[in-house]
C-alpha cells in the first residue's frame, strides 16, 4: 500500500502547510469544515453503503453537544469523563434509533430519521429545565493544558485536524473490510446476502451505530467550537446541509463528503461577504452541480474530460 | 489516487481565496453590525439596520480623526452564524466595534463569544438578563433591555391602577415571555396583586380555542407574547367574546406597531409597557422619527430595535470620541461611562453592569393621524434591570423559568 502511504503523507502536508499559511478567520472556517466533513461522512456511511438516507446524523452530533454542555459547562464534571459519556450518549441513541430503524427500507428510513430528529430538536427546545431552551447553554470551553489554549483556533484545528484524518482512514479501511463489502451486497440485494447466511440486520445496526459514533465526534468538536449549545445544530436546515454537502461531494467515495463540506463551507463563506442573498447563489451553484454531475464531484469523471475523451458513466 | 492530493490542493486554495485577508488601516475605526437580516426574524435585524443608517448618516464619515467604516452582517438569526460573523468580524475584517445581536439566543452567543475575545460589544435589542447580570463581562455593555424591566413597573401600574388582582397569563412557552412574567410578577405582587395564573403553549399555536374553552376567572387576562402567535389569540379571544368578561393587557411587544392594523379598532385601549413608545412626544424623539421618515419613508414606523440600534452605534462612536483612540482598554471604559441625555426614548444612563437605567413607558394604544399607535400614559423614571431590588440579592435568586416565581403572591419569595 505504498500509494496509500503518499496521499495520507500528501494530506497530513497540505494540511499543515494550510494551518502555517491561512489567516485566523480561515482556520476558523476550516474547523467548520472539517466537523461538516465528519457530519458527512457519517451520512455518507449509510447512504453510500447501504442506500439509507439518514436526516438525523446532526441530531446525534447536537445530543452528543449537549452532554457536553449539561455535564460539562454546568456541572463541571472533569474534560475525561465528559467527553467519552457525550460520545457514548450518541451511541446510545444510535443504538436506539438503530433499533426502531433497521427494518426499514429508502423512504421509511428518511421519514422515520427525520421524525426522531425532529423529536429531539422539539424537547431540546421544549425542556427548558435541561437545555436552556432557546436561549441554550454558554460557557462550552476547553480548559488550558500545558499552557496551551486548547480553544485557539489553531490548537483547535491541530486536535480536529488530526482526529478527522483518522476517523477517515478508519472508515477508508472500513469500506475495503469484508464487512464493508457485506454492506454494499446488502444494498445490491439484501436477500441473497441473508441467503448466503449474513446476519443482515446485525451488520445494518452495527453501521448505524458506527455512524453515530462518528456524529457524536463531530458533535464533540461542534459544541467546543461554538462555545454555546443551543437548539439551532439540531434543526433541519442543518441536516439537509449536511445531505447536501454529501450529495454534492458524492457519498459513495471516500473523499467525497470532505469535498462537498469544504466546498460548501467555502461556498458560504465568499459570498456571504459580498451579499445577504448567499443562499440563492449557493442554491443555483447546487442546482448546476447536481445537473450536471448527478454522483457529485467526486465521481464525476475528470480524467477523461482533461484527455478529451468522450465522458462515459463511472461505475462504482 | 492522484486525484485525491489535487482535489485536497485544488479545495485548499478556494478556501484561501475566499477568506481572502482585507488590509488594517490604522486610521479607520470599523463598526460591524449584526442583526437578522434574513430569515423569519428578519424584520428586526431590518428595523436595526434602518435606525444605524440614520445614525451613520447624522454622525458623518468622521470620528474623532478616523475614519468611519460600517459594515452589515447578517446573522440568520442562527447562534452558529452569528459565533461565525463574529469571528469574520475579528480576524478578518479588522473591526473595533461591535453592534448587535439583536434576539435572545444570538445575544447570548455573542456575550459567550465577545467574553472570550475582548472585543468591545454594544448589544443593542437582545434582551436576555444574563448578558448584563449573572453571566456579565467587562467589554459587553448594552444599549436595550432586560425582559424584566419594562415589566416591573407594568406590574405595579396593573395592580396599582387598574385595580386588577387576579391575572390570567397566556404566554409563548420560551425564555423571553418567562422573563417579562418574571419582572410582571415582582411588580404586581408588591403593589398588592394577588396571583397570577399562567398557561403556556408551544410557539406557532395556530388555534387557541381550547385554551379560550377553559380560561379560568381572573380580573384581566395578559398575553405574553407576540407576532402572528399574538394577532391569532387576540382574533379568538374577540371572536370568543371574551373581552365582555375580562379585559386583555398584553406583554411589551404584544401591540406591536406592525400588528395593530390586523388587530383593528378593537386594539384601541390595549395596555402593555416597554422602554420605547412610537407616540412619544418629546422633540427628541419627534426629530428622530422625522429624520428616520425622511430616510426611510413614512410607511415605516421606527420600532424599538430600530431606535436601539440607532443609539448603540452613537455610544460606539461617542466612546471613541471620549477615549480618542482605538485601543480596546480605554474604549470599554468609555463605554461602560455612557451617558445619553439626548435619546429618542428618553435620557439614560448605564449602571455598573452596563445596562441602561431610563424610563419605563405604560402605553395605551390609541389612534394618532389615522394610524394605531402606542402612546405613554404614565412614566416610571429611571428602571433600572433590577427594578426596585437589591441587585446582588437579585442577582442571588433563580433565573425566571416556566414555574418561577411562584405563581401565589402571598408566597415566600415576596415577602423579602
Amino acid at each position: 500500500m505504498k500509494r496509500e502511504t503518499f496521499v495520507i503523507l500528501g494530506i497530513v502536508a497540505g494540511l499543515i502547510l494550510w494551518l502555517l499559511l491561512a489567516g485566523d478567520y480561515a482556520i476558523a472556517r476550516s474547523n467548520r469544515a472539517m466537523i461538516y466533513a465528519l457530519l458527512a461522512l457519517s451520512f455518507s456511511l449509510l447512504a453510500g453503503r447501504l442506500g439509507w438516507f439518514s436526516l438525523c446524523q446532526t441530531t446525534l452530533a447536537g445530543v452528543s453537544g449537549y452532554v457536553i454542555a449539561i455535564l460539562g459547562a454546568q456541572q463541571g464534571l472533569p474534560y475525561a469523563v465528559v467527553i467519552p459519556a457525550a460520545i457514548l450518549t450518541s451511541v446510545a441513541f444510535a443504538a436506539a434509533f438503530g433499533v426502531l430503524t433497521m427494518r426499514a427500507k429508502a423512504v421509511s428510513f428518511l421519514m422515520l430519521t427525520l421524525a426522531l430528529g425532529q423529536m429531539v430538536w422539539a424537547l431540546s427546545f421544549q425542556w427548558v429545565g435541561l437545555t436552556g431552551g432557546y436561549n441554550g447553554i454558554s460557557g462550552v470551553r476547553l480548559p488550558m493544558v500545558l499552557g496551551f489554549n486548547l480553544n485557539d483556533p489553531r490548537i483547535f484545528y491541530v486536535m480536529l485536524a488530526t482526529c478527522t484524518v483518522l476517523i477517515f482512514l478508519g472508515v477508508h479501511r472500513l469500506y475495503r473490510s469484508r464487512f464493508g463489502l457485506l454492506l454494499l451486497g446488502i444494498q445490491e440485494n439484501e436477500q441473497r446476502m441473508r441467503a448466503l447466511g449474513h446476519p443482515v440486520y446485525l451488520a445494518r445496526f452495527t453501521a448505524f451505530v458506527l455512524a453515530g459514533a462518528i456524529a457524536g465526534v463531530a458533535g464533540v468538536f461542534l459544541v467546543y467550537d461554538m462555545g454555546i449549545m443551543s437548539p439551532s445544530p439540531l434543526s433541519l436546515s442543518q441536516a439537509v446541509l449536511v445531505l447536501t454537502a454529501a450529495v454534492l461531494g458524492g457519498y459513495r467515495t471516500i473523499w467525497g463528503p470532505a469535498l462537498g463540506a469544504v466546498i460548501l463551507i467555502s461556498l458560504q463563506t465568499g459570498v456571504a461577504q459580498y451579499t445577504d442573498r448567499h443562499m440563492m447563489v449557493i442554491g443555483l451553484v447546487l442546482a448546476l452541480c447536481i445537473l450536471l454531475m448527478p454522483r457529485g464531484l467526486s465521481e464525476f469523471p475528470w480524467t477523461s474530460l482533461l484527455r478529451g475523451r468522450k465522458a462515459s458513466t463511472a461505475s462504482t | 489516487m492522484k486525484k485525491l492530493t489535487t482535489i485536497a490542493i485544488g479545495s485548499a486554495s478556494a478556501l484561501a481565496i475566499a477568506s481572502f485577508v482585507t488590509h488594517a488601516d490604522d486610521n479607520t475605526l470599523r463598526v460591524g453590525v449584526i442583526g437578522p437580516t434574513s430569515g423569519v426574524f428578519s424584520f428586526f435585524g431590518e428595523q436595526q439596520r434602518m435606525g444605524v443608517e440614520l445614525a451613520m448618516e447624522e454622525i458623518g464619515d468622521q470620528v474623532a480623526g478616523y475614519d468611519l467604516e460600517v459594515t452589515f452582517y447578517d446573522s440568520q438569526g442562527d447562534p452558529e452564524v452569528t459565533v461565525d460573523r463574529l469571528r469574520a468580524m475579528d480576524s478578518r475584517d479588522d473591526v473595533d466595534i461591535v453592534v448587535g445581536p439583536v434576539l435572545g439566543s444570538t445575544g447570548l452567543a455573542g456575550l459567550e463569544w465577545a467574553g472570550g475575545s475582548g472585543m468591545p460589544t454594544v448589544i443593542s435589542y437582545s434582551a436576555p438578563e444574563d448578558i448584563t447580570m449573572r453571566d456579565r463581562v467587562d467589554n459587553v455593555v448594552r444599549a436595550g433591555w432586560t425582559g424584566a424591566q419594562p415589566m416591573f413597573a407594568f406590574g405595579e401600574y396593573v395592580a396599582e391602577e387598574l385595580g386588577h388582582e387576579d391575572i390570567v397569563m397566556v404566554g409563548q412557552d420560551y425564555s423571553f415571555p418567562y422573563d417579562q412574567l418574571g419582572g410582571f410578577m415582582r411588580g404586581f405582587c408588591a403593589a398588592g396583586g394577588n396571583s397570577v395564573e399562567r398557561i403556556w403553549h408551544p410557539l406557532d399555536t395556530a388555534d387557541y380555542s381550547s385554551i379560550l374553552a377553559t380560561l379560568p376567572d381572573g380580573d384581566a387576562v395578559m398575553y405574553n407574547g407576540a407576532g402572528s402567535d399574538g394577532i391569532a389569540f387576540f382574533q379568538q379571544y374577540h371572536d370568543f367574546g371574551i373581552d365582555q368578561r375580562m379585559p386583555l393587557i398584553g406583554g411589551s411587544n404584544f401591540f406591536a406597531v406592525g400588528d395593530l392594523p390586523e388587530m383593528g379598532e378593537q386594539a384601541k385601549g390595549g395596555v402593555s409597557a416597554l422602554q420605547y413608545a412610537e407616540g412619544l412626544e418629546t422633540d427628541n424623539f419627534i426629530a428622530f422619527r422625522d429624520a428616520f421618515w425622511d430616510m426611510h419613508g413614512e410607511d415605516t414606523m421606527p420600532l424599538a430595535p430600530a431606535e436601539h440600534g440607532y443609539v448603540a452605534l452613537k455610544m460606539a462612536v461617542n466612546a471613541v470620541e471620549e477615549a480618542e483612540s482605538l485601543d480596546r482598554e480605554p474604549v470599554i471604559a468609555a463605554l461602560r461611562d455612557t451617558e445619553m441625555e439626548d435619546a429618542p426614548r428618553g435620557p439614560f444612563h448605564l449602571d455598573e453592569y452596563g445596562n441602561p437605567v431610563q424610563n419605563i413607558y405604560i402605553n395605551e394604544v390609541k389612534e394618532v393621524d389615522g394610524r394605531l399607535v402606542n402612546v405613554p400614559i404614565e412614566t416610571y423614571e429611571e428602571v433600572s434591570q433590577f427594578g426596585p431590588y437589591d441587585p446582588e440579592e437579585y442577582m442571588a435568586s433563580d433565573s425566571y423559568s416556566r414555574d418561577f416565581p411562584p405563581d401565589d403572591c402571598s408566597d415566600d419569595f415576596y415577602q423579602q
